[in-house]
């Protein structure tokens, strides 16, 4: 890719989602997540450590806010609890949501990368390209879910994070990122990739179940699915329709239907118009208790 | 019937991926190395093994004692990641996040390396063939009463070659220790259901009742449960499960319940007999008997006790009623009391009236090899062991994968007893605490570079036996299996016995062929046979089911003395990852968020908002929390998922070894005082009294909280829904 | 000049990476420019470009003449020309992996066992000294790609060697030049993402059978739609490779 090429064309570098002549076919990679199964137990979020060679960073680095967990698992109590006139016990428990790259389809990182390391891939990817990237940290701070991560030290050759023996298990299908690199969430690309190659292959297309995340595969109470939206016997399709969840709108009809709906499906943050690839389903709480 | 010359790791034989790092001299500006790095070619390749393609072997987690089969993915001769093995009835292919880290034990840089005799305050590494004569030597002239045993649970084989060993020195001491295990538990269900451990069939509940148990934790088989619940929320009939969690301290498994009842410490079995009572009052049939026991609890009493108000026993009792079967657990938040065993009975008492059993609570299969069966651990026998210990009984021990100066509370004096002991053997991975006190530090075999057989205690669907195999080649020569271990020092005593086994491997290839028949074997071939077993890593075998029997006679619990000294409840957080603290040194662990508190790397003291504001202590104070038995200092955490009366400390930090777990934390286990269960003897660790002082010192508190500090400020972020404002029977 | 870096241990294929490396330089342009001037006055450094445009002269362990096992027979002397193998006989790893992988020195011994007329020279008898002391020969890499790059082999072989039934040597050439005509090998081509691009930016019509329909697919900037051979229905487009950064940067 030329230089010319680059200053020619730096619109098109510059944002890419689908529209009109450019549709997602034959893949688009979405995800549903089942709050009210999801435990918040981190299983996800360490086989995403075992998966994609993140580095862990220790005490210190995490005190300052470095820490480079792909997919975190936040925890929030209910608005009253412990709040001067609220409840003094977190009585309905807490609620978990694991979060990470929401694989945006206007993503707001890709228009502010001055380099064009981030970007979208024809089936719906938010890809992240760490030998592109110069560390300008400028696609973080425009990151509503703030799920991209910055590596300000060079791991790889730190002893704590990798010493001798521990670097064995670094797997190969995915890079081992630098000082100076953004990174972020990728859906397992190197996973999606390889079924991508077998698919082509035996000359046919993905099918449902056959890519599995790593934190999908992990998780215990099968709270994660993911598959393939533009797939109408994905499971991944038939919940973001049966939801009724459009990708492409920034308010869905149903939530401006009388009364609401009986539906749990929701994407967070969907009035800023980044149109995520992940669904949410509500958590749900006992009436009768 | 042992082919001589057999390689043991024939089948994974990578020959020539040899260790030597490649030094780079300099930097280019790509990382091309045309003609500098090395390409080294298999030697000798099966067919399977192709460069770039992932290769997968089953076999079993040892990270806990749930034995969870796993799939290993295994490139170029190395384990890269380990999954859940999608046939095994325990975990259906998923894995927690302690067992994914199963890989960093494995290639932990701490590991021992080489066998270790103690020299002064050092060691010195001596050969394999030395510390095998050594350990004869020190067995001469040594009568089978003075020699003991230590191991964490163990099954299988190599139960049955530590029993067998200890059988040749005439020694019945065998101490199955496990610092946090469902010991009173089992007591408490063998008398009210007839056995240890009966089948839990959470997806078949329409409402969970627990009191303490945290299934979806830590709690006997976790993964197997999360399943289960998640089944059960999914709703049997389309009716979605209520999950009412009974605890003083929050619990992964109360954070995800419907209705979370803060409970006064140890009152739990008084609310259990009260929901009985009240049961009765709505017209559930009580027997005469259990009316009669249950009678002094009414409403009033109950609620004055426990602190959960009346409304919320009537909402849970019209509950119970309305939505059958039910299903009530008792864990260790209601068991660790002197009184623990009378809680567990009365919690086990509301399945009976409820008539829960036979529907959720129903009758184990049994793998029908008594000798193989797990040996379960408890604290009850460190206690034995060190009494024994103390009174200078045992001039030999033996200790496998425990680590009991870690976790034995400094008031039993564990570490001054063991010096009391002539001559201490440590089978060990790590230098922990309990091998720095050992004469002899035998290092082991990581649990993917071995071979075993396993039997979990906890079987939910028919009998299993599960097979664990190496993954990849050892990564230090001089380790061991503990199976070798044992193997070779038993045939210093029976060696005509056992002289046709070369190894660990061959003693379990020929014990399993041996049963090939019963295990389902019955025609195939040897070979075959094996190698099927080896390839699904899981032999289903045909169990029988033990009956259900068992008595509703309880004890009503003694209501506890307060303590003005010491005016608060120390309950010890038992977390999902750090467990008793083995697995500390493993940095995916620590670097994994607490998920109630979201703090990691360290310990912190979880406390009560009002309880903090009343004390003037806010977060990240370092407060000092003293017992009777000593004191720790730690940074305060303003909890609201805990009782007033109580605080906690998770357990599993403050080791003094291991580069990601030295120095990370304190370890409350140190402050626990020897109170102990009643009945079955074991360590009550919720009954420690304490009081708190805060000292000069503040830190900033290292969490994953976010900058909201937990809350939402309104957006819609994560969004909760009451159950009437939903239809799940629509959903994919 | 950045002091000596360890690469992991044991990056015997290379397809892992350290491409931290890399990325040092890789700040924008003049980064780049101040990475080469600094590289090339390190004279320690195995150069990137040498003065013919090839890789590298790279000294192997054995001197394997890859001109005596696959180039072509001299029919007037057949002790002196090639034997003709199929470059898949040893290499067989490249039509089943993303990593063509150096053959086992099992598939050497295999045919020398029983050529006795060569037993007695230097390299065969180096070949099964190694063999009998089960120590693997340790090859010098001559095809390096950046740790951040996903080559796949076996898509290539499969789309011309299976699907378009092009000659074994051919396919291979594209990218390892006349190997045939070799010793050891030597880089022929820059193997640089230009290069690579290169051959992927051809908008030529792939009707052969198999691959995968494209669909409505869209094509990222530069790896353009291919075009429809005259005649073709949509349907017979089939995707022909690399449409978006992450499927070959990893």
């Amino acid at each position: 890719m030329s230089v010319t090429n680059l200053l020619e064309n730096w619109s098109q570098f510059r944002h890419f989602h689908p529209v009109d002549d450019k549709p997602h076919d034959p893949y688009k990679w979405a995800m549903s997540i089942d709050l009210d199964t999801c435990t918040g137990c981190n299983a996800c979020s360490v086989a995403c450590f075992a998966e994609n060679n993140i580095p862990v960073v220790g005490k210190d680095k995490f005190e300052h806010g470095q820490q480079m967990h792909w997919m975190r698992i936040e925890r929030y109590w209910d608005e009253d609890v412990s709040n001067p006139g609220g409840r003094d016990f977190p009585d309905q428990g807490a609620q978990f949501l694991p979060m990470m790259c929401q694989q945006c389809e206007a993503a707001p990182c890709e228009t502010v990368c001055p380099v064009a390391a981030t970007n979208h891939t024809p089936d719906g990817l938010n890809s992240q390209i760490y030998n592109r990237c110069i560390g300008s940290r400028y696609c973080s701070a425009n990151c509503p879910f703030k799920v991209r991560y910055f590596n300000w030290y060079d791991y790889p050759t730190d002893d704590s994070v990798w010493p001798a023996e521990m670097n064995q298990q670094l797997n190969p299908d995915v890079s081992v990122r630098s000082k100076g690199v953004m990174e972020k969430c990728t859906f397992c690309v190197q996973r999606i990739s390889a079924a991508k190659i077998t698919a082509k292959n035996e000359g046919r297309l993905v099918h449902d179940g056959e890519i599995q995340t790593a934190c999908q595969q992990a998780c215990p109470t099968n709270a994660i699915t993911f598959g393939n939206l533009v797939d109408t016997e994905a499971r991944v399709h038939k919940q973001w329709e049966a939801q009724r969840v459009e990708i492409d709108k920034d308010k869905q009809e149903k939530d401006e239907e009388k009364g609401g709906t009986d539906l749990r499906g929701y994407r967070i943050l969907e009035e800023l118009r980044a149109y995520p690839s992940v669904m949410y389903l509500e958590r749900v709480r006992e009436s009768a208790v | 019937m042992i082919e001589s010359g057999f390689d043991r790791r024939d089948f994974l034989k990578v020959l020539g991926w040899g260790g030597a790092a490649v030094a780079l001299t300099g930097c280019g500006n790509t990382s091309v190395q045309d003609g500098k790095e090395t390409v080294v070619s298999y030697v000798e390749a099966s067919d399977y093994m192709i460069p770039g393609v992932s290769v997968y072997f089953n076999s079993t987690c040892a990270q806990c004692d749930a034995g969870c089969n796993i799939n290993g993915r295994v490139r170029e001769g190395r384990v890269l990641k380990l999954e859940g093995n999608p046939a095994s009835g325990i975990n259906h292919g998923k894995l927690c996040g302690l067992g994914q880290a199963g890989v960093q034990h494995h290639y932990n840089p701490d590991r021992v390396r080489e066998p270790l005799l103690r020299k002064g305050s050092g060691g010195e590494t001596i050969t394999w063939e030395a510390a095998l004569k050594l350990i004869n030597e020190k067995l001469t002239g040594v009568s089978g009463e003075q020699i003991a045993f230590l191991s964490g649970s163990v099954s299988g084989h190599l139960k049955v070659l530590l029993g067998n060993y200890l059988d040749s020195l005439s020694s019945k001491n065998h101490f199955v220790y496990e610092a946090i295990s469902p010991a009173v538990q089992r007591a408490a269900n063998k008398k009210s259901y007839g056995v240890e451990m009966p089948k839990f069939s959470l997806n078949k509940a329409k409402v969970i009742l627990s009191f303490g148990a945290d299934f979806l934790g830590s709690w006997v088989s976790p993964v197997h449960f999360s399943q289960q619940y998640a089944q059960f929320r999914k709703g049997v009939e389309g009716k979605r499960g209520v999950l009412v969690q009974v605890e003083s301290k929050m619990t992964l498994t109360g954070a995800n319940a419907d209705r979370w009842l803060a409970v006064r410490p140890g009152t739990e079995g008084v609310l259990a007999l009260g929901l009985v009572n009240a049961l009765g009052a709505a017209g559930t049939a009580l027997s005469a008997d259990v009316a009669a026991a249950v009678k002094d609890f009414d409403k009033a009493r109950v609620t004055k006790d426990t602190g959960v108000s009346g409304e919320h026993i009537d909402k849970l009792v019209a509950l119970l009623k309305e939505r059958t079967p039910s299903l009530v657990l008792s864990g260790n938040g209601a068991e660790g009391f002197a009184h623990g065993s009378q809680n567990a009975a009365a919690i086990n008492l509301l399945n009976h009236v409820l008539g829960n059993i036979g529907k959720t609570v129903e009758a184990p299969a049994v793998v029908p090899f008594p000798q193989m069966l797990s040996a379960n651990g408890n604290s009850a026998s460190l206690k034995k062991l060190n009494d024994g210990m103390a009174a200078g009984t045992y001039k030999v021990l033996f200790s496998y994968a425990a680590n009991p100066v870690f976790t034995a509370p400094a008031s039993m004096k564990l570490a001054d007893n063991l010096k009391k002991v002539g001559f201490k053997v440590a089978f060990a991975h790590y230098l922990d605490e309990t091998a720095l006190e050992a004469d002899l530090v035998l290092p082991l075999d990581s649990a993917l570079e071995d071979w075993g057989t396993h039997i979990a205690e906890y079987q939910p669907e028919g009998g299993q036996i599960s097979i664990q195999q190496p993954l990849m080649e050892k990564l230090h020569a001089n380790t061991r299996g503990a199976g070798d271990i044992l193997l070779a020092l038993i045939k210093q005593r029976r060696a005509e016995e056992y002289k046709a086994f070369d190894d660990y491997y061959a003693y379990l290839r020929t014990a399993v062929l041996q049963n090939k028949a019963a295990l389902g074997g019955g025609a195939t071939e040897d070979d075959t046979f094996w190698d099927e077993t080896l390839t699904s890593g899981i032999v289903k075998v045909a169990g029988t089911t033990a009956a259900l029997s068992g008595s509703t006679a309880i004890t009503a619990p003694v209501s506890m003395a307060s303590d003005a000294q010491y005016p608060l409840f120390l309950i010890p957080g038992i977390t999902a990852n750090l467990r008793d603290g083995r697995h500390a040194n493993q940095p995916w662990l620590q670097e994994s968020p607490d998920p109630l508190t979201t703090i990691v790397w360290d310990s912190w003291v979880e406390i009560h908002p009002k309880k903090a504001a009343e004390l003037g202590i806010v977060e990240g104070d370092i407060v000092e929390v003293t017992s009777k038995s000593g004191s720790v200092k730690a940074q305060a955490y303003l909890f609201p998922g805990i009782h007033p009366d109580a605080i906690s400390i998770p357990l599993g930090r403050g080791q003094s070894w291991g580069r990601y777990a030295k120095g990370y934390g304190v370890n409350p286990f140190q402050i626990l005082d020897a109170v102990f269960d009643k009945e079955t003897g074991e360590l009550a660790i919720n009954d420690t009294r304490v009081q708190i002082k805060k000292t000069s010192k503040r830190v900033i508190v290292i969490k994953d909280e976010g900058s909201g500090g937990g809350k939402q400020f309104g957006r819609k972020i994560a969004v909760s829904v009451s159950s009437n404002e939903v239809d799940l029977s629509k959903e994919v | 000049m950045l002091g000596c870096l360890l690469t992991w241990v044991d990056c015997l294929l290379g397809e892992l990476l350290t491409m931290y490396r890399f990325i040092r330089f890789s700040t924008l342009l003049v980064g780049l420019f101040v990475a080469i001037s600094g590289f090339a006055a390190d004279s320690t450094v195995a150069t990137l470009t040498t003065p013919d445009d090839l890789g590298p002269e790279v000294k192997q362990p054995i001197e394997f003449p890859h001109d005596r096992h696959a180039g072509n027979h001299n029919p007037s002397d057949p002790t002196k020309g090639g034997m003709e193998i199929d470059c898949q006989y040893c290499h067989t790893y490249a039509r089943r992996s993303a990593v063509a992988g150096i053959p086992p020195l099992q598939k050497c011994i295999g045919c020398h066992n029983s050529i006795e007329s060569v037993k007695d020279k230097p390299r065969i008898k180096q070949l099964f000294e190694a063999w009998e002391a089960k120590k693997p020969i340790e090859w010098k890499k001559v095809h390096d790609l950046p740790d951040f790059v996903r080559f796949n082999h076996e898509r290539h072989i499969k789309r011309f060697v299976e699907q378009q039934k092009r000659p074994t040597q051919e396919a291979c050439g594209y990218c390892h030049g006349d190997v045939k005509n070799m010793t050891v090998a030597r880089r022929q081509k820059s193997l640089s993402m230009g290069w690579c691009a290169s051959c992927h930016e051809k908008a030529h019509a792939v009707t052969a059978p198999g691959g995968t329909p494209i669909g409505k697919q869209a094509y990222w900037y530069t790896f353009q739609k291919p075009a429809a051979a005259a005649g073709a229905t949509p349907d017979a487009i089939k995707a022909q490779g690399p449409n978006d950064c992450w499927q070959c940067h990893k």
